[in-house]
């Protein structure tokens, strides 16, 4: 069948926080809520909320606290005239020592210095390139920051500037890392390793990066949704910062070495292993300095290799994967992407044995699929 | 919400007169009918380099079809396609305009108001709107972008006289789909692939609109319909369904195509196996290149003669 | 003009770069069976939900919603309208009873009018005078008054005239249709598909009230909505065979890519594509004529999405050698060959082909 139409789903939110571990939170808003009693309800719902602070949900204007002991952190201001800290996102209290903040539940990505990201270059200028990583303003990447070619420490020159657009021009994709985070934001990038430069030889996914939150927040089950999938909780999955961003993988059905970089803004290449600097140092003969020379000069090449049919399957298997997580809330990480690939391998060999004849598209992962793919992922199942 | 700074007054206020000779019944006058081959064309004559300000410029125009025998109306008793093709450029993209590494293509298509027998608005409508899309579709397949980048070129036609979409003295609702639409833009392309030339843009070949459609007989109305070439609309009493391509000889591709119609009821010559779609594209391939023998002459008289 | 240009390109999403145009081509291009990014087959689409009768306000509605959470909703009002004949070309032809006239004003008032069906679509990010929602209003329009057909066999009552003839009331009167798309979101990919589907489903789902009156006179309807006749006639028996009734076209867009034929393209594939062409096609309701095509085709269009196929960044140094290299893409240049342009309609609309498929599952959303 080659198309598949469903009935609208009906989002039942009822019972989300019925059999929450809030039940008795949730009774004694309620109860605030039936106490018409304007002089003692503030009060009470601060003492409520100081009582559970910490492992609350709350939402902008309510009262965190109002203990003058705590200083106030990001997602929370307070007014004048007042100690109480009130909250500005809706998200998870946040205590670090004594300072509060409200972590929002599904945030842009907001750059730190450090973080490994993936950008798309959309505009190039004379001396720099504009780079979209999903933050909410554009990163800058000078050219003093990168490789140039001809030696890693080769200082700028005007030719350079001039033929910027063989570096990086409109619409490439970069992986680079965060230099500095400006005043407003912005964040400067570089990429001065050979472990950085330009994407080539797969596909970019982009999914909701959160960069925010906490790798628990989303495995913690509890939840009811309408994916019917314990543990899953839409809208919180996305990439979070870990231990390794980016590692490559063996692929099963003879696709060979796969690599993976996922950006902490939430971008996503999936490519083709090509092991440079292996074949570099195959020839004892090439010098170090020579060595750099090579690999920079194909640094900036937007030439695929040769790519085998095995290979691209398994590459759009991976980004189905990663697909099937996100809309299922689950966090995206390497021990997620690389239980939910091996699940969706197991779960096509199952479904194999169901229905042979059904060979069309069996790559797409979608429905019952998918379900089935996470309760692997989450459940070991 | 059409425009946001003027008030347009409307766009038909006028009516076209009605003579004495058509409520005479004796002296009506009647449909004319096509006198040429299903498979021959209307004479066409293409001229280049007549905007001297442009950097290059067409004019195409079509020959009407010979009048009926005993015609004596003042109206005229069909239209002839004239049009006019200006291309301006490759000049330089605004500076506000986003860095392109290709020649950035725009075309505008405009009904002059006094090309239609019902004066048309100043304001580009829909359908002129909805032309210039399909043109630029079809010069975009043959334009070399990649030789003049950070650039742009803009390709104006005007068009000075329509074809009629159907029979003048027919009741306004009896061929409602607009095919003279279909002619006109098989006109455009023809004229902006040949003003293209003069102003000496990179193309692959020149590409040329050609025109067919499956009319039904006037005579029998029940028989099956037709293909025809070359169709002036308002010889026929219907027609089922039209197509236009825009087309490279050369490398035997279509560039554009533009099919419109129901063509389920029609049957084909025995022995044909192609479906009635693909041979409406076949016809209007073949309208094409006949066209393209006249292109590429002008195109070559055009050089002769800034040689000399 | 340069004002809409940057409207609509602020409605876009940045380039793709060159590395990844080229691994998708490739992809696309395998022979036999290309990969797409999302692991579909070539002819699968995107599973999508769909309502309809959701607007009590509206004579028929329907909703749309793709996986990626675009969506679509279109609502479709009728009124009753004065039919206009122009005066100069009525009076010769009720003077002149004996010329081909009069038999043609008779068709004119049976036959319906084109312009009696109205459409408006409405993109977030587009004025409603951009290039891109006007020509798909009209694309889509084009096809649906072009839809003539229908015959009266079998004693069912079928369209005459297709939906231009199903407007008229009677000599003096007719219905005029609005038909209103509204996209909720800015479209992720081209939203021709999404909004002929939900166009389909609504007109389906379209009742306009039973009339009372009689001949030419001054119509008067019935007040029980209950009582009130779908647009599409449908079938009164239950098995009677869906294929001959008379259903609003579907427009697909078919790419292709090397030799391959795709259908429902993401914005992606129909960066690298070939040719772009949408096709519009409905039942044939002919059952006697016993052709091989269930489906007939009412419109064509090659290469629509040219504001995306814009998209090619020339190789790193475009003034560089001719000649192709392997793993660099290059935009493409040219048209298609005719054989190629066969096949994709072949396999639209081909018996047991895609088209009849996605007639059959729309048929089966329900009308509540």
């Amino acid at each position: 069948m080659a198309i598949t139409i469903l009935p609208p789903v009906v989002e039942d939110l009822g019972p989300y926080q019925a059999d929450s571990d809030s039940d008795d939170s949730m009774s004694d808003i309620s109860d605030s809520d039936v106490d018409m009693d304007s002089a003692s309800r503030p009060q009470k719902r601060a003492r409520t909320v100081s009582k559970k602070l910490g492992d609350g949900v709350v939402i902008p204007g309510q009262v965190v606290t109002d203990d003058p002991q705590w200083m106030r952190g990001h997602g929370t201001y307070i007014n004048p005239l007042s100690t109480s800290i009130i909250a500005t996102v809706a998200g998870n209290v946040e205590k670090t020592n004594k300072l509060l903040s409200v972590r929002p539940l599904r945030a842009r990505y907001n750059p730190e210095i450090g973080d490994l990201v993936v950008g798309r270059i959309v505009e190039v200028q004379s001396k720099r390139w504009k780079v979209d990583i999903a933050a909410p303003l554009l990163a800058q990447l000078p050219l003093s920051a990168i490789n140039l070619p001809g030696g890693i420490l080769r200082r700028r020159t005007s030719t350079d500037e001039l033929q910027i657009r063989t570096f990086f021009s409109e619409g490439d994709l970069v992986i680079a890392e965060v230099q500095s985070v400006h005043q407003d934001g912005s964040a400067s990038l570089h990429t001065r390793s050979l472990e950085y430069g330009k994407l080539r030889n797969g596909v970019f996914l982009a999914v909701t990066g959160t960069g925010g939150s906490k790798a628990g927040s989303s495995s913690k089950g509890g939840s009811k949704s309408s994916s019917a999938v314990p543990g899953a909780i839409p809208g919180i999955g996305g990439v979070v910062r870990s231990r390794r961003q980016r590692w490559s993988l063996i692929a099963e059905n003879g696709g060979g070495e796969i690599d993976v970089v996922l950006g902490v803004n939430g971008y996503i290449f999936i490519s083709k292993h090509v092991d440079n600097a292996a074949a570099m140092t195959n020839t004892d003969s090439v010098s170090h300095n020579r060595m750099e020379e090579l690999v920079s000069s194909t640094i900036y090449s937007s030439q695929n290799d040769e790519i085998p049919m095995q290979t691209r399957r398994e590459i759009a298997r991976l980004s189905q994967s990663i697909q099937v997580l996100v809309q299922h809330g689950v966090r995206v990480d390497e021990d997620t992407v690389t239980k939910a690939y091996r699940a969706s391998l197991q779960v096509d060999i199952e479904m194999g044995d169901d229905d042979e004849e059904e060979d069309e598209g069996r790559e797409y992962l979608e429905g019952s699929k998918a379900r089935q793919i996470i309760e692997i992922v989450l459940h070991g199942k | 919400m059409n425009d946001r700074r003027r008030v347009n007054g409307p766009a038909e206020g006028t009516r076209r007169p009605v003579f004495a000779c058509h409520v005479d019944t004796a002296s009506a006058p009647t449909r004319p009918q096509r006198q040429r081959e299903p498979k021959a064309f209307r004479k066409i004559a293409l001229e280049t380099g007549l905007t001297r300000s442009a950097s290059g410029s067409s004019y195409i125009e079509v020959q009407p079809s010979p009048p009926p025998a005993s015609y004596n109306s003042l109206i005229p008793h069909s239209s002839s396609l004239k049009l006019a093709c200006s291309v301006h450029g490759p000049k330089p993209l605004p500076r506000s305009a986003a860095f392109s590494p290709n020649l950035v293509l725009t075309t505008h298509v405009k009904y002059a108001t006094f090309a239609t027998r019902k004066r048309r608005a100043h304001v580009r409508d829909a359908s002129e709107r909805d032309l210039g899309v399909h043109l630029e579709t079809a010069l975009r397949g043959a334009i070399i972008a990649d030789r003049w980048p950070k650039s742009g070129i803009d390709v104006t036609v005007t068009i000075l006289e329509a074809e009629d979409d159907r029979w003048w003295a027919d009741a306004p609702d009896s061929h409602d789909a607009s095919w003279g639409m279909m002619n006109v833009l098989a006109g455009c392309i023809t004229a902006a692939s040949a003003a293209l030339a003069d102003a000496h843009i990179d193309c692959l070949d020149l590409v040329t609109g050609g025109m067919a459609a499956l009319v039904s007989d006037d005579e029998n109305p029940d028989a099956p319909p037709k293909l025809v070439l070359d169709v002036d609309p308002s010889e026929h009493r219907s027609i089922v369904a039209a197509c236009v391509v825009g087309y490279m000889p050369g490398r035997d591709e279509i560039t554009q195509l533009w099919l419109k119609g129901d063509s389920s009821n029609a049957v084909l010559e025995d022995g044909d196996k192609r479906t009635v779609h693909e041979a409406l594209i076949d016809g209007a391939v073949t309208a094409a290149k006949s066209v393209h023998a006249v292109l590429a002459e002008v195109v070559r008289e055009s050089i002769l003669a800034a040689g000399q | 003009m340069s004002s809409q240009r940057q409207a609509s390109s602020a409605a876009q999403v940045p380039h793709l770069s060159p590395a990844e145009l080229s691994y998708l081509y490739t992809s696309l291009a395998l022979p036999q069976n290309p990969i797409r990014p999302d692991g579909r087959s070539p002819t699968q689409f995107r599973p999508l939900s769909a309502e309809s009768n959701i607007l009590p306000g509206t004579n028929g509605s329907a909703r749309i919603g793709f996986a990626d959470g675009t969506q679509a909703i279109v609502g479709v009002k009728a009124e009753v309208e004065r039919t206009v004949l122009i005066s100069d070309t009525l009076d010769v032809d009720q003077d002149a009873e004996t010329v081909e006239g009069a038999e043609e004003s008779a068709s004119a008032a049976t036959g319906g009018h084109g312009s009696w069906v109205q459409m408006s679509i409405e993109i977030p990010g587009f004025r409603d005078d951009d290039a891109l929602p006007v020509f798909l209003a009209e694309m889509l329009r084009e096809s649906l008054v072009g839809s003539v057909g229908g015959n009266e066999d079998n004693g069912e009552r079928h369209m005459a005239g297709g939906l231009k003839g199903r407007l008229v009331i009677n000599k003096r009167w007719h219905w005029r249709l609005y038909i209103d798309v509204l996209l909720l979101s800015q479209p992720l990919s081209y939203p021709l598909p999404l909004l002929s589907l939900t166009t389909h489903l609504a007109l389906l789902s379209t009742k306009l009230p039973k009339l009372k009156s009689t001949g030419e006179e001054d119509p008067f309807f019935d007040d029980d909505w209950a009582a009130a006749e779908y647009l599409y006639p449908r079938s009164s028996t239950i098995n009677s065979n869906p294929s001959q009734q008379v259903r609003p076209p579907v427009t697909l867009l078919v790419i292709s890519v090397g030799e391959n034929v795709i259908f429902d393209p993401s914005r992606e594939e129909i960066a690298v594509a070939d040719a772009v062409l949408a096709i519009s096609f409905t039942r044939n309701s002919d059952s006697d004529t016993g052709t091989d095509e269930p489906l007939k085709l009412l419109l064509t269009q090659r290469g629509i999405a040219n504001s995306e196929t814009e998209n090619g960044n020339g190789p790193d140094s475009a003034a560089a050698a001719e000649e192709e290299t392997p793993g660099v893409w290059r935009p493409r240049r040219g048209g298609i060959k005719r054989s190629v342009l066969a096949e994709m309609m072949k396999t639209a609309l081909k018996k047991g082909g895609v088209g009849e498929e996605v007639l059959a599952g729309l048929e089966g959303v329900e009308v509540a």
